[in-house]
This record gives structure tokens, C-alpha cells and sequence, in this order.
């Protein structure tokens, strides 16, 4: 057994610990470390919920304990968990896909990270300062006032989330510089690994929507601590204002959320099928084309507000456009394995599920921009289903993907293929039972955020299967934690390029040197690697 | 008129066929791509080149067009329908938000947490709220409508069974959504009208016991109004007709003289968070304050 293998090799003789790094490998690893964190802390909140809400009228905890686990979990799992991996992997890979030394700013890098960790500390600093933020991830106005939310956990929700989106603000301009400037000699920008190109416009995607976050979060301050009224009706302002504002933000980090999952399968499923992307044109523009339509659909969220019917088929229409260019990319996926010589693989797997998912998650989607249909199910458990089928369905389980895809290269040991088939089948299991019921219970009366509900209701049964449902996510969960702590130690030794694949990461050592590459590469097409195992077979873009 | 519930249920039988077909044929399409093409199966053979196909592009961006197309026309019918494609309301109602309980007003007579509407009749609720925002959903009934401080909502109902629904609010509005829950009583005209004639007619003063306690250092009638009386508080339900209700606590707890007893004694107990304080009173007060409430019909 050799030794334990290091993540990020430093220069002889220099000591640069954890706080002081600014190489984008460590501050990528750094922010993966942060976001599997969070995801343990974000889902045994869910466990809680889960366990309270498997039998009607049942005490485990009091509601306003639920309340606050249900914000915090969202919260958690969105900012907190799923966008700093996201990040982390965009951090540590898009240098190395584009043959670059490191990102363009390392010092704003590590800026980034350590305001997004703050951010995350503040928003959790709360319950030592009396209690969390309890009125939901998007703490609609008015409830969300000091009139009706007079404890501090509103504040901390305000002030975490503030710091954390400046780091995420930040860490996007340098992740969109980088792209746009530091790719090797030919590497043109219509040759970037699609992951690269995801990175990109969801940075674009983070500039447009996180600044009106922002500006709503600095607006509730000031209500709330300056009196102010933006959202206040009793004193003039709007509360329909805050979810406007909100939900200008929200819907694109859907797509900031989807968009980076899905440049991963986009790299993993041509490796394990040995055949270049089908259409990779066309997964790029339409993911350009889902960027500008997600400015225009924020209002779907709000069909029952009643903004009126007008109002209400403009943003039917264009959700429903939007759906085009998110679903097709399906199809491409699909057709790039057909003909292929698919390697089944546990990234592989994930990936698979991802599509598998994402495909009920994307439908229900659809069913939800039908306004009389969303005026039925909306807010209700459906929702909740919808939800979890695109966020966890979808990207985690693309984030899976690629954390099986790329461990290798960040660790040089393989991930242990025999726990990632347990990992995937348990995780597969798990998920459906605990979600798929969901759909049901919201359509026959169930809201979501109660802490219960009424044994008359009869939606016991369906409950019950949903936190067994959780229970074996939870066991797939710590199945994975078990591989990830033993593969690092002892794990097969990897070598530069376990998978054959096809980009430049793979042509360095794995864990790559302090610099990336001994000497900047110069490519001639999409699939570097390939090109240069395979010289008669060269791709020709 | 058809009620809005079965309007949205043709629809969404329509979009669930359609959505079933869609994700029959894709997920066969990836299971057959596994199957067909996994390596164990496929040794021999090289892997295809080919990279695109913009015909096969072009086809499969074009059909789910379609689809959501002719999805989308068929969205505006129903929206038009479901808000009652022009057919006048016969009747409108009051239907009031508060931090967990409903407020129903016919013209002047008001009640709570329980709503009752005339069967076979388009109806139009208008919402508001007096706090936060909540969301008005009875599921059998069809769409919900938010309601919110400072602005009126309407949404059309029409209840085509008689009996009573259920349904609750679906707007997070605080610690006790959970149990902010809605009784809709669809009952024939004649019975309708004189339920309401019997919620019209105000209180007589009984002069007994609990009547005291319930004026007791004007601690009750701060909050609660019982027509025909001095009692005149809005921040709680309206009690003129609370035995005639078939819960407490919007849904928390049947309603009888027992479990009125055992709410007054602590709401909170019941409902954590409530509003409704709890008020020390002796066991014979709570006896004698149970018993005047039960005769509120
Ligand atoms: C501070 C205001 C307040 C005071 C004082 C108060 N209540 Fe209430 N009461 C409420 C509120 C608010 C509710 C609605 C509770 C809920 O469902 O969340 C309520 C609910 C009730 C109900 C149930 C009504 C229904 O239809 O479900 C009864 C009965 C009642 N109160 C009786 C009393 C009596 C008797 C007293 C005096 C001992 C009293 N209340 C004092 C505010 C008050
Ligand atoms: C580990 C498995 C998970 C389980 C068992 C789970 C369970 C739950 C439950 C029970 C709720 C509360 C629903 C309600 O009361 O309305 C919820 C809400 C939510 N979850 Fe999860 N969840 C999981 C993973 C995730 C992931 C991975 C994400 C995001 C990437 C996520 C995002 C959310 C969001 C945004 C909400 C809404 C919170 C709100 O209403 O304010 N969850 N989840
Ligand atoms: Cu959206
Ligand atoms: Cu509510």
C-alpha cells in the first residue's frame, strides 16, 4: 500500500496550507469539501422531515422546529451544497480542460470560496443566536417582516445569503474570464469540452440572476432593520414586489443548478461510449438559447398569485418554450450512445440515471407551466416531487457522475466500482420510493411545508413509503462517504488516464503537478486526447 | 357551466397521456441504447463516428414544439373556462385569510373556517387577506388563489355534489399552516338559505354563567365578537354560531362540548403558536364557559 496520496502536490519547500491556497485545485477541492459537508448537514435535516411526516399527527417535533429544518434544508441544499459542488468542479477541472495553469484571478478564487463558506456559517450561526430562519427558502414577503418573523433567523437568512452570493458573484467572473481567455493554443471556443461551455454560461446565468437576489436581500434589510416598506402593504409597498425580485433570481439557478450536471454527463457519457458527442453544436446553443428564456420565466412561480390571466399565458408560453431546448438535449445524449460501446461504468450508471430522472422531473415541469394544472398542484407536495426529480434526480446525480468520472484525477486512486454499484442501485431505490409518491399525495390535497397533517386525510400510507424511502437514501449515502474514505487511502491506483478519455485533463499526471502541464498543450479539435492516441482517426472539427 | 375541477381534470388527463407516451418512449429508447449497444454485446464491432445529423436535429426539436403547442392552445381554453368563461357568479363571498384560521362574510353575517355555498351554483370567492399571504385550496373544488394583504383576488367555485369537502391552505404563512384548514358544506338552496337565515339571526343574551366568564375582564370579547352582544373583537373568529361549526381551531379538533372545554382550557396545547391565548380559568368557569359556547348553534 503506498502512501496516502496528496490532493494538490506544492512546489518543494514551499508550505502553503489550506487557509492560504490560491491554486484552483485545492480551492476546487476545498469547495467540494464544503459542499459534501453541507449535503450531510442538509440531509439529515431532510431525515428529520422525513421522520415526522411518516405518520399523520405525529409529535416528533414541535412546528416550529420542523419550520426551521425545512427552510435551512433548502437553503442548505441549494446555495450551500449543490452550487459549491458545482462550483468546486468547475474550480478544479475547467483550468485543467482548458490546458490553462489556473484560473485567471487564484487570489479572488480564494476570495470566492471563503465568502460562500461564510456565508454558510452565518446563515447556520443563527440557531445559536435563537433560533433559524423559519418561513422557507424564498421567505416570501410579508411573512418574512419584522411584524410577522421578529426573531433574528430572517436576518441571518438575509446576511448569509447575501455573503454567500458575493462569493458565488465573484468566483463566476473568474470562472468566465478564465474560459474566455486562458484556453491553450487551438482550443477555440467552439472546441471547448461542453462542461467548459456549461461553466461559461452558467457564469453568465450567475452574473444576471444573483445581483436581483441581492438587491432584494439589501431591500428586506431595510425593512426589517430601517422600517422600511418595499414589501410591506400595511405601509404602501408590494408584497408581490419580493417574489418578482426573488423569483427573477430563482428560476435561473435552476438552471445554474442543471446546467453544470449536465456538461458533466456531456463529458462522461462519450468517454463510456466511445464516440464523440452527437450534436455537440446543438447541446451548446440551446443550452445559450435555456439562458436567455430563463430571464423570462420567473413568473411560473407565481401563476396563483393572480396577476392576471395575460400575465399568466406569457409566462405559460414561454415556459413552455424553454422546455424545448432543456428536453431536446435528451435526445442528444440518447443518440450519442446509440452505436457506441457503452462501458457501464458506476459514472456511467449515474449518468444513465441522470437521463432516466431528469426525463420525469422535465414532464412534470412541463405540467406545471399548464396554469390551470399548476393552479391545482401548485404548492402542494407535487411540487415537492417535481423538485427533488430535477435537483437530486437530475443533478446530484450527475454531480455523482462526474465525482466518480474525476476522483481518479483529483486523488489518482479509483473510486471502488463494487460500492458504486451498491451506492447507485440503493440511491436509484431510495429516491424514487421516497419521491414518487410525492406526486400523488400533492395531487390528492397534501400542501407542502406542513409539519403534519390530519389522519382523516388518509395520506398516511403514502408518507410512510416516502421516509423508507429516505431511510435507503440515507444508507446509499453513507455507502458512499465509506467509498470515498476508503478509495482515497486504499482505492486502486488510477494512472493519468484510467477511462481513455478524451480531454486534456486526462494528459496530465493524476493528481495533476502545481502547474497543470509540464508544457501548455496545443490542440487541433474537440477531443485533444483522442487525437493524439488515435492520429490516423483525428477528429476533424 | 362545467365546475373548474373537471375542466382541469380533462386537462390533465390530455397532458398525462401525452407526458406518459413521452416518457414510455424515451425511457425505451435508453434502456434499448444499454441493451443494444453495451460492450459486452457489441465486442466485435467498432464504435460509430457519426456526430450529427441536422435533419434528426431538426425533427426532434420540431415535434415537442408541436406538442407544447397544441398543449398551450389547449391551456388558454381552460384558463378561460375555469374562471367562469363569462358566465356570472350567482352569488359572491368574503373569504378572508388570518393567521390560521378563514373568515367567510355574507354581506354583514360572518363565519369562520367553514364555507358554505349552494350546490350546482358558480360562485366567486374574493380573497384577501388580513396578514400574511395564504392560498385558499380545496382540491376537489379545483384551482387554488392566493390571498394577499392589500389586494383582492377572485376565484370562481362551483360544487357539484352535495356533502362537504376538504381542503386547507397551501400559501406557507407561519408556524400553524399546517392546521389552517377549510370545511366547504355544499348543501341544495332551501337547506342552503336557511343556514344562512339561522347564521343572520344574532345571539340572545343568556345571562348565565359562562356568558360572565366569556365578558370576564373584558379578556374574550377583546377577540371575539358574538353578534347581539357587546362582544365585538375581530382578531379571533366570530362566535355568534361556533356550536354550529363542525370543528375548532380551523380543524384541529372536533367540535363538542368536551373538546371545546379542553381547547379553551389551552389552545395551545392543540395548536402551538395559535393566536388564541391561553386564559387561566378555573375548572367551574371552563364548565360554565364550555356550556355557553355549546349553545352557540
Ligand atoms: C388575543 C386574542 C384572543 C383572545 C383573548 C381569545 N381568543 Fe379565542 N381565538 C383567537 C384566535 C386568533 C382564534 C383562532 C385560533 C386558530 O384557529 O388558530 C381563536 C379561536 C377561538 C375558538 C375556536 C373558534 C373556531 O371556530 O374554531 C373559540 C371557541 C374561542 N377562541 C373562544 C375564546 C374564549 C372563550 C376566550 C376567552 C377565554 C378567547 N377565545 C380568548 C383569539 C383570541
Ligand atoms: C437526501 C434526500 C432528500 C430528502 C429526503 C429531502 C426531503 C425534503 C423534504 C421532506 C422537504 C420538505 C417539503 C415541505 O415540507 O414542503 C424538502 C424540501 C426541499 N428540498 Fe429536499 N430532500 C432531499 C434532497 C434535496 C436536494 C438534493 C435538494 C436540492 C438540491 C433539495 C432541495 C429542497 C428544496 C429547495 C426544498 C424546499 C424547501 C422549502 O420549501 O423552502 N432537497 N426536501
Ligand atoms: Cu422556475
Ligand atoms: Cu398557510
Amino acid at each position: 500500500m503506498t502512501a496516502i496520496p496528496l490532493w494538490v502536490r506544492r512546489p518543494a519547500g514551499e508550505r502553503v496550507g489550506w487557509l492560504r491556497t490560491v491554486d484552483h485545485k485545492a480551492i476546487g477541492v476545498l469547495y467540494i469539501g464544503m459542499g459534501v459537508a453541507f449535503f450531510a448537514v442538509g440531509g439529515l435535516e431532510a431525515l428529520l422531515l422525513r421522520a415526522q411526516l411518516a405518520t399523520p399527527e405525529a409529535g416528533l417535533v414541535d412546528p416550529e422546529t420542523f419550520n426551521q429544518a425545512f427552510t435551512v434544508h433548502g437553503v442548505t441544499m441549494i446555495l450551500l451544497a449543490v452550487v459549491p459542488l458545482l462550483v468546486g468542479f468547475a474550480n478544479y477541472m475547467v483550468p485543467l480542460m482548458i490546458g490553462a495553469p489556473d484560473v485567471a484571478f487564484p487570489r479572488l478564487n480564494a476570495l470566492s470560496f471563503w465568502l460562500s463558506l461564510v456565508g454558510g456559517v452565518v446563515l447556520y450561526f443563527s440557531f445559536l443566536a435563537g433560533g433559524a430562519p423559519d418561513t422557507g427558502w424564498f421567505s416570501y414577503a410579508p411573512l418574512s417582516e419584522r411584524a410577522f418573523a421578529p426573531g433574528t433567523g430572517v436576518d441571518y437568512y438575509i446576511l448569509g445569503l447575501a455573503v454567500n452570493g458575493a462569493g458565488t458573484i465573484i468566483g463566476a467572473i473568474n470562472l468566465s474570464v478564465t474560459i474566455l481567455l486562458m484556453r491553450c493554443p487551438g482550443m477555440a471556443i467552439s472546441r471547448v469540452p461542453l462542461f467548459v461551455w456549461m461553466t461559461l454560461v452558467t457564469s453568465v446565468l450567475i452574473l444576471g440572476a444573483y445581483p436581483a437576489l441581492t438587491a432584494a436581500l439589501v431591500m428586506l434589510l431595510v425593512d426589517r432593520q430601517l422600517s422600511g416598506h418595499f414589501f410591506d402593504p400595511a405601509g404602501g409597498g408590494q408584497a408581490v414586489l419580493w417574489q418578482h425580485l426573488f423569483w427573477f433570481f430563482g428560476h435561473p439557478e435552476v438552471y445554474i443548478m442543471v446546467l453544470p450536471a449536465m456538461g458533466m454527463i456531456s463529458e462522461v457519457i462519450p468517454v463510456f461510449s466511445r464516440k464523440p458527442i452527437f450534436g455537440y453544436g446543438f447541446v451548446a446553443g440551446s443550452s445559450v438559447a435555456i439562458a436567455f428564456l430563463s430571464f423570462g420565466v420567473w413568473a411560473h412561480h407565481m401563476f396563483a398569485v393572480g396577476l392576471g390571466d395575460t400575465e399568466n399565458a406569457i409566462f405559460s408560453a414561454t415556459s413552455m418554450l424553454i422546455a424545448i431546448p432543456t428536453g431536446v438535449k435528451i435526445f442528444n445524449w440518447i443518440a450519442t450512445m446509440i452505436g457506441g460501446r457503452l462501458r457501464m461504468t458506476t459514472a456511467m450508471l449515474f449518468a444513465v440515471g441522470f437521463i432516466a430522472m431528469f426525463v420525469i422531473g422535465g414532464l412534470s415541469g412541463v405540467s406545471l407551466a399548464v396554469v390551470p394544472i399548476d393552479l391545482a398542484v401548485t404548492d402542494s407536495y407535487y411540487v415537492v416531487a417535481h423538485l427533488h426529480y430535477v435537483l437530486f434526480g437530475g443533478t446530484m446525480l450527475g454531480i455523482f457522475a462526474g465525482a466518480y468520472y474525476w476522483f481518479p484525477k483529483m486523488t489518482g486512486r479509483l473510486l471502488s466500482e463494487r460500492l458504486g454499484r451498491w451506492h447507485f442501485w440503493l440511491t436509484f431505490a431510495g429516491f424514487n420510493l421516497t419521491f414518487l409518491p410525492q406526486h400523488w399525495l400533492g395531487a390528492v390535497g397534501m400542501p407542502r411545508r406542513v409539519f403534519t397533517y390530519a389522519a382523516s386525510t388518509g395520506w398516511g400510507p403514502l408518507n410512510l413509503i416516502s421516509t423508507i424511502g429516505a431511510a435507503i437514501l440515507a444508507i446509499a449515502m453513507v455507502v458512499f462517504f465509506v467509498n470515498l474514505v476508503r478509495s482515497l487511502r486504499s482505492g486502486e491506483i488510477a494512472g493519468d488516464d484510467p477511462w481513455d478519455a478524451f480531454t486534456l485533463e486526462w494528459s496530465t499526471t493524476s493528481p495533476p503537478p502545481p502547474e497543470n502541464f509540464a508544457t501548455i498543450p496545443a490542440v487541433t479539435g474537440r477531443r485533444p486526447l483522442w487525437d493524439r492516441k488515435h492520429p490516423e482517426a483525428r477528429d476533424k472539427s | 357551466m362545467r365546475p373548474p375541477a373537471d375542466a382541469i381534470g380533462t386537462l390533465a388527463l390530455i397532458v398525462g397521456v401525452i407526458a406518459s407516451l413521452i416518457f414510455i418512449g424515451v425511457e425505451a429508447a435508453l434502456v434499448y441504447a444499454i441493451w443494444r449497444y453495451r460492450a459486452s454485446r457489441n465486442l466485435a464491432g467498432q464504435p460509430a463516428t457519426f456526430e450529427r445529423n441536422r435533419r434528426l436535429e431538426i425533427a426532434w426539436t420540431a415535434a415537442p414544439a408541436l406538442i407544447l403547442a397544441a398543449v398551450f392552445v389547449l391551456t388558454l381554453g381552460t384558463m378561460a373556462e375555469i374562471n367562469g368563461a363569462g358566465v356570472a357568479p350567482a352569488m359572491r363571498i368574503a373569504a378572508t385569510g388570518h393567521q390560521w384560521w378563514w373568515e367567510f362574510g355574507y354581506g354583514g353575517t360572518k363565519t369562520a373556517n367553514e364555507l358554505h355555498v349552494p350546490v350546482n351554483t358558480p360562485i366567486d370567492l374574493d380573497l384577501t387577506s388580513v396578514d400574511v399571504i395564504h392560498s385558499f385550496w380545496v382540491p376537489e373544488l379545483g384551482p387554488k388563489m392566493d390571498m394577499l394583504p392589500g389586494t383582492t383576488n377572485h376565484l370562481r367555485v362551483l360544487a357539484r355534489r352535495a356533502g362537504s369537502y376538504e381542503g386547507q391552505c397551501a400559501e406557507f404563512c407561519g408556524v400553524e399552516h399546517a392546521w389552517m384548514r377549510i370545511r366547504v358544506v355544499a348543501q341544495s338552496q332551501a337547506e342552503f338559505d336557511s343556514w344562512l337565515a339561522a347564521q343572520a339571526v344574532p345571539a340572545v343574551t343568556q345571562g348565565g354563567d359562562g356568558e360572565r366568564v366569556f365578558f370576564l375582564s373584558n379578556i374574550c370579547v377583546n377577540c371575539h365578537t358574538v353578534r347581539g352582544t357587546a362582544a365585538a373583537g375581530t382578531a379571533g373568529p366570530d362566535l355568534t354560531h361556533v356550536a354550529s361549526r363542525a370543528t375548532i381551531g380551523a380543524g384541529v379538533l372536533p367540535n363538542d362540548v368536551a373538546r371545546m372545554r379542553a381547547w379553551l382550557a389551552d389552545p395551545q396545547r392543540y395548536k402551538p403558536g395559535s393566536l388564541m391565548p391561553r386564559v387561566p380559568l378555573s375548572d367551574a368557569d371552563l364548565d360554565a364557559l364550555a356550556a355557553y359556547l355549546g349553545a352557540l348553534k
